[in-house]
């Protein structure tokens, strides 16, 4: 009972600070926002490939779905990778406020208390994950508003059932678990937030880089493809994509991308566990 | 009474060559205030992190209300007690809402919570602020709520970190009334590391002084000034009385007699006993007394005769900065190789 009190108070500490800091909520959306806005509507495959003068109606759709994975326009099909990009930048943050406890004598305090290493990294783990699952919903319900408005947004092509929009869900809560893990890793083990930050960003760019959040998945390279294929980012995607688009264009259904999201996650979480247990176990 | 803290041999070096603590072995009763001073670097905060289970010790043993800080860290820092010397409470909480945190981190009752939280914000002058950002607090309000982050769950031991650095001298009184009041109604066992000696000697039952990572003097802080040899009687006499020096020096407990320009500076362990037989011997020689007064070494003199430096707040690093120096030392020495 003492466990769950404990693991309850670090968790409402963590909300309180996030509800008074709507300035990080803000940074978090913007930057996806921007790249809906910006990005999405500039950028756009589909109007590319419907100004090809030899290809037929048929073949231009059976083109985009090829290369989109079933997806009906680039902007669906990236608006769903977006979630995924929304993971991984909102978790980040939640590394940089440890270390800010850090400098702030905080965390000092909290880990000369009673509560144990668990409470500490689990409170802090609940938080982390709950904003970008909240951010990701914002983000999918913007990109349908813009579609409505006359611009490229989101167009879902299949029926979402409850079964659907529980494995989305469930994908992006594994998804920022994984990250806020990661991520908490790094903030008990790093002191500085420049170094923090350095590493994040080195870590980022590379995980997005090598997903399918973005790219187009018919015209990456095999090798790429191979890569991504792996990537926790992309089977969170792959999740969403299934969900609104179909499984037509993948090999396996979507319980098969969330069991690799969730083999993921509990080895990062595995990681996390024993490095922030390390990090507040008593000096020696 | 039982012994609150024990500590016997405890040592701890880091990085198997800084010694910031050497052995050192001293008991705290409970109900106690024990002071433990040194200069900066001394292995002051050291002991204070390794008798709270915040720092592992490389030799010796220590128990604080009877549970072994190595063996059972988890249930001691639920009876403990600590305030350390910098800020800690979330700047982002409010006053309340830190103490609500700080009682729920160390298991007192849900359903006491409320007013426990309310009547320790009361005591500590808070309750008008409780409802405010930390960060909105003075540098006085701050040092009272780490107070009350410390003794929340009612701790049987009370770990002090230099509580009052920093704070003005209102602010100092104010707070050491609250702790005299504390170990009044629960009898609660504290331990406080201080700069102020001043503090010390009106606050401590007993006092230990720390040097280079060892225990240099213990006992309550009239036995320490006994050490140097007692207080001093300061005797002004009318005219000459040079026949005065032999009586001085026959009057018992008195350890030194120096004349200086027909003034007579009496050595002795209690001069308030010794000034009624002063004026006695004085009167029977028929010499008049224009003055006498009465000197008590300080604390101050103390520390300057245990440690050979005068206090000071401005010394070196703490003996976990010079670790850390070291460290760094040591691996740019690598570098260099």
């Amino acid at each position: 009972m003492s466990a769950v009190r404990r693991w309850a108070a670090l968790t409402r500490r963590e909300l309180l600070k996030l509800g008074r800091n709507p300035q990080a909520i803000a940074t978090s959306l913007l930057i996806p926002i921007l790249y809906l806005i910006l990005f999405g509507q500039g950028f756009n495959f589909t109007n590319l490939l419907n100004s090809n003068p030899f290809l037929s109606p048929d073949q231009k759709t059976q083109y985009i779905h090829e290369t989109f994975l079933g997806a009906p326009d680039y902007f669906s099909y990236f608006s769903a990778g977006m979630v995924g990009f929304v993971a991984v930048t909102a978790t980040l943050f939640v590394g940089a406020n440890v270390i800010f406890d850090k400098l702030f004598g905080t965390l000092k305090r909290t880990a000369a208390s009673p509560a144990t290493a668990t409470d500490i990294f689990g409170a802090r783990l609940v938080a982390g994950s709950l904003q970008p699952v909240g951010l990701a919903f914002l983000v999918l319900g913007l990109s349908v508003l813009l579609g409505d408005i006359g611009l490229a947004g989101l167009h879902v092509s299949v029926a979402v059932s409850v079964l659907g929009a529980a494995e989305v869900v469930v994908a992006i809560l594994l998804l920022s678990v994984m990250f806020a893990s990661l991520f908490l890793s790094l903030g008990f083990t790093i002191d500085q937030p420049q170094t923090y930050f350095a590493v994040v960003n080195a870590i980022n760019l590379p995980v997005l880089l090598t997903s399918a959040a973005l790219y187009p998945w018919g015209l990456m390279p095999v090798w790429l493809q191979t890569i991504a294929s792996y990537n926790p980012v992309t089977l969170a995607v792959w999740v969403l994509r299934i969900t609104f688009f179909g499984d037509s264009y993948y090999a396996y259904p979507a319980w098969v991308y969330l069991a690799g999201l969730f083999a993921w996650a509990v080895g990062m979480f595995a990681v996390a566990t024993i490095l922030t247990r390390r990090a507040l176990a008593p000096r020696k | 009474m039982a012994d609150a803290i024990i500590a016997e041999g405890l040592s701890k070096t880091f990085n198997g060559s800084v010694k910031a603590v050497d052995g050192v072995s001293f008991t705290v009763k409970e109900g106690e205030i024990f002071g433990f001073l040194g200069p900066n670097g001394a292995g002051k905060t050291t002991t204070l992190s390794m008798l709270t289970a915040v720092l592992g010790p490389t030799g010796g043993r220590a128990t604080v209300d009877g549970l072994d800080v190595v063996r059972h860290p988890h249930e001691l820092k639920q009876r403990i007690g600590l305030v350390f010397q910098e800020a800690t409470a979330d700047q982002d909480l409010t006053g309340r809402e830190n103490l609500e945190l700080a009682a729920a981190l160390f298991g007192v009752p849900l359903r006491d919570t409320p007013k426990r939280v309310g009547d320790l914000l009361e005591r500590l002058q808070l309750g008008d602020s409780s409802e405010r950002l930390v960060r909105t607090y003075s540098g006085g309000m701050r040092r009272r709520l780490e107070l009350a982050v410390g003794i929340v769950h009612s701790p049987r031991v009370l770990f002090l970190d230099e509580p009052t650095l920093g704070l003005d001298p209102q602010g100092r009184a104010g707070f050491w009334k609250i702790i005299e009041q504390l170990r009044e109604d629960s009898g609660m066992t504290v331990f406080l590391t201080t700069h102020y000696l001043d503090e010390a000697d009106g606050m401590c039952d007993r006092i230990a002084i720390i040097d280079h990572g060892k225990i240099v003097a213990e006992g309550t802080p009239s036995q320490l000034k006994d050490r140097l040899g007692g207080d001093v009687v300061t005797v002004r006499p009318i005219g000459t009385a040079d026949s005065l020096e032999a009586s001085l020096k026959a009057l018992p407990g008195v350890t030194n007699v120096v004349q200086q320009e027909g003034v007579f500076r009496v050595k002795c362990p209690n001069g308030d006993v010794l000034i009624p037989k002063i004026v006695g011997a004085a009167t029977s020689l028929g010499i008049s007394i224009a003055g006498i007064t009465l000197q008590r070494p300080s604390l101050d003199e103390v520390f300057l005769e245990f440690t050979g430096r005068e206090y000071r707040e401005d010394e070196g690093p703490s003996a976990t900065d010079r670790a850390v120096f070291m460290t760094r030392l040591q691996s740019a020495r690598r570098g260099i190789r």
